[in-house]
């Protein structure tokens, strides 16, 4: 078990010792600074003092840190947290075995299967570390705008229209974010299985992003709305539950035991196909 | 060490390599020689189960690298031909990443094999800027961690230097000598291979043409270069001693066809000799010839 950790402490210090793995951090740095300035302007603030001053509350105390935080992630992570934690999983096996550090590992008494362990670990490891920075960075940016205050949902979507005080509200933030980083370790799954097929990591990369961008494309065509159950991004988007003034505890681990049935199977691919492959210079 | 029986792989249905069956006997340092494609790295990668066989077995002290991979590979180090390494970490940390696959190894452990390959000074440094020698040496670095027995070394002098290749062959000689451990190592540079191998197998299209001690490759040497004043008159004798003549003025002789017989029956023939002198091939014209050698089929065990 020692070793183990020993072999996961570095692979972690590989993976962050990386210039690319940092793309992601301080993409989301320059897009929540974009996101808070573009909701100063005059438009789109009208339309949260709109909306929440219609049904009754206040806006400077619902238009807070803690508001914008959650519209940033909301509107961003998908996007761009599609984009960087596929970069980053699509590279994790891909990349090393086209620089051929794979072949130097299988020089040694190691278990396929625990390198692949160890990797898809650290991959998940990177996932959570990225969700983490960006909620927290999110929050912190939105209360240096706003300050702190109640928090304000409407996801559309989801057919989420919701206010909390700000105990509760930080509550619920902070459970969505493990969620949202729990839905999110499906796209690194889903990166980690194409990088262990014999491919270049760019296609890694590109199949993934493929794959999760036109599920939701799809997925938000009204023609589409009764297939709605079988797209992922669906159930990936059941972190927003977290807000339902009750939460639909049953719906959430329904969504959550089809993600992790589905992480599971991108993961046995991954190991099956990787245990068959032949490493050749 | 090393017993290959039957190894065999295939490559979208084009053999790489046809049935080997060769033996590697601990503390002997061996060589693989052949053309690129030859089959050598093929047979490395077999051997170290990064290559599933198409048919066949690799044992390692008697484990099967294809049935218990993880005993088999205990105590054995290998290097690439262009070993690849994380450039952005130190050969420090790299050491650390590679060795820690096999086992979680002391400072002193490390420092003890970085100074064996004279990489003391630059340990600390990223490996972008480390020169192609400096990282052949950190390749061998990790290679003898944790103290192996055994090394595989796929052209280890590869891209060096005339004076890195000396370095580097000083080092795998008191590897062998003063841990004596057994080195198995490819090449497609004869001399190195000379100098170095007790041993060799010759490795053409995927197949093995031959397995055995230098002096046997060297036995098949029978040149001789003759000045004669008349060649027309002696041909016949030639003929009757099976000699072939592989250029102007060098004849072959068979196996069983001795010089001193056929100088005789050329002088009984009125051919008057000028000069007999034996021809030793150069070790590429053994080498070629050998591979050249139609029919060839792969030797028994040695």
């Amino acid at each position: 078990m020692n070793l183990f950790l020993f072999q996961l402490r570095n692979e972690f210090k590989k993976l962050f010792a990386r210039k690319r793995t940092y793309i992601g951090f301080v993409a989301f740095l320059i897009v929540e600074c974009a996101v808070l300035f573009l909701l100063n302007l005059p438009k789109p603030k009208e339309f949260f003092r709109h909306t929440i001053e219609k049904n009754g509350y206040g806006f400077d105390e619902y238009f807070s840190g803690l508001t914008l935080g959650l519209f940033m992630l909301e509107w961003t992570t998908l996007l761009l947290g599609g984009l960087y934690l596929s970069l980053v999983s699509g590279d994790v096996v891909a990349k090393e075995v086209e620089d051929g550090t794979m072949r130097m590992m299988l020089c040694r008494p190691v278990a396929r299967t625990r390198i692949i362990i160890i990797k898809y670990l650290a991959c998940l490891g990177y996932t959570g570390v990225l969700i983490g920075f960006i909620g927290v960075t999110a929050l912190i940016a939105g209360i240096c705008y706003r300050g702190l205050g109640g928090l304000f949902v409407f996801a559309p979507l989801e057919k989420i229209f919701a206010l909390y005080k700000l105990q509760e509200g930080l509550v619920r933030y902070f459970g969505a974010l493990a969620m949202l980083a729990f839905s999110l370790a499906t796209i690194s799954s889903i990166g980690f299985m194409f990088s262990c097929f014999k491919i270049k990591p760019a296609t890694a990369t590109i199949s993934t992003l493929s794959l999760v961008f036109l599920d939701s494309i799809f997925r938000n065509i009204p023609y589409f709305e009764s297939l709605q159950p079988y797209f992922i991004t669906t159930h990936m988007s059941t972190w927003l539950n977290v807000f339902q003034p009750h939460i639909p505890w049953e719906r959430v681990m329904e969504d959550y035991a089809y993600l992790v049935g589905l992480n599971a199977t991108c993961l046995v691919i991954a190991l099956a196909t990787f245990e068959r492959r032949d490493f050749k210079g | 060490m090393i017993r290959l029986e039957g190894l065999t792989k295939s490559f979208g249905g084009k053999c790489a390599l046809h049935p080997l069956f060769l033996e590697i006997k601990a503390g002997e340092i061996f060589g693989f020689l052949g053309h690129n494609g030859a089959g050598k790295s093929t047979t490395f990668g077999l051997i170290l189960g990064q290559l599933h066989p198409t048919a066949g077995e690799a044992l390692i002290r008697g484990v099967s690298v294809q049935r218990n991979r993880l005993q088999a590979l205990q105590g054995i180090g290998a290097i690439f031909e262009t070993p690849a390494f994380y450039d952005y970490l130190s050969g420090w940390s790299n050491l650390k990443i590679f060795t820690g696959y096999t086992a979680r190894l002391t400072d002193a452990e490390l420092r003890e094999t970085v100074e064996f390959v004279g990489l003391s000074k630059r340990i600390d440094d990223p490996v972008r800027v480390y020169s192609h020698g400096m990282r052949q040496r950190l390749a061998l670095a990790q290679a003898l961690l944790p103290r192996p027995d055994l090394v595989l070394l796929d052209e280890p002098a590869e891209g060096l230097d005339p004076e890195g290749i000396h370095e580097m062959r000083e080092l795998i000689l008191r590897l062998n000598r003063e841990r004596g451990m057994t080195v198995v190592f490819s090449s497609h540079l004869l001399s190195e291979v000379e100098q170095m191998c007790q041993r060799v197998a010759i490795l053409n299209q995927g197949r093995l043409i031959f397995n055995g001690p230098w002096t046997d490759l060297r036995g098949s040497d029978n040149h001789f270069e003759l000045q004669l004043n008349n060649w027309p008159a002696a041909m016949p004798v030639l003929v009757k001693f099976g000699a072939a003549i592989v250029s102007h003025g060098t004849i072959s002789l068979t196996q069983n066809a001795d010089i001193a017989d056929l100088i005789a029956a050329l002088v009984q023939a009125g051919v008057r000799i000028q000069a007999v002198q034996p021809v030793r091939q150069s070790l590429e014209e053994m080498y070629l010839g050998t591979i050249k050698k139609e029919g060839a089929v792969p030797l028994p065990l040695a």
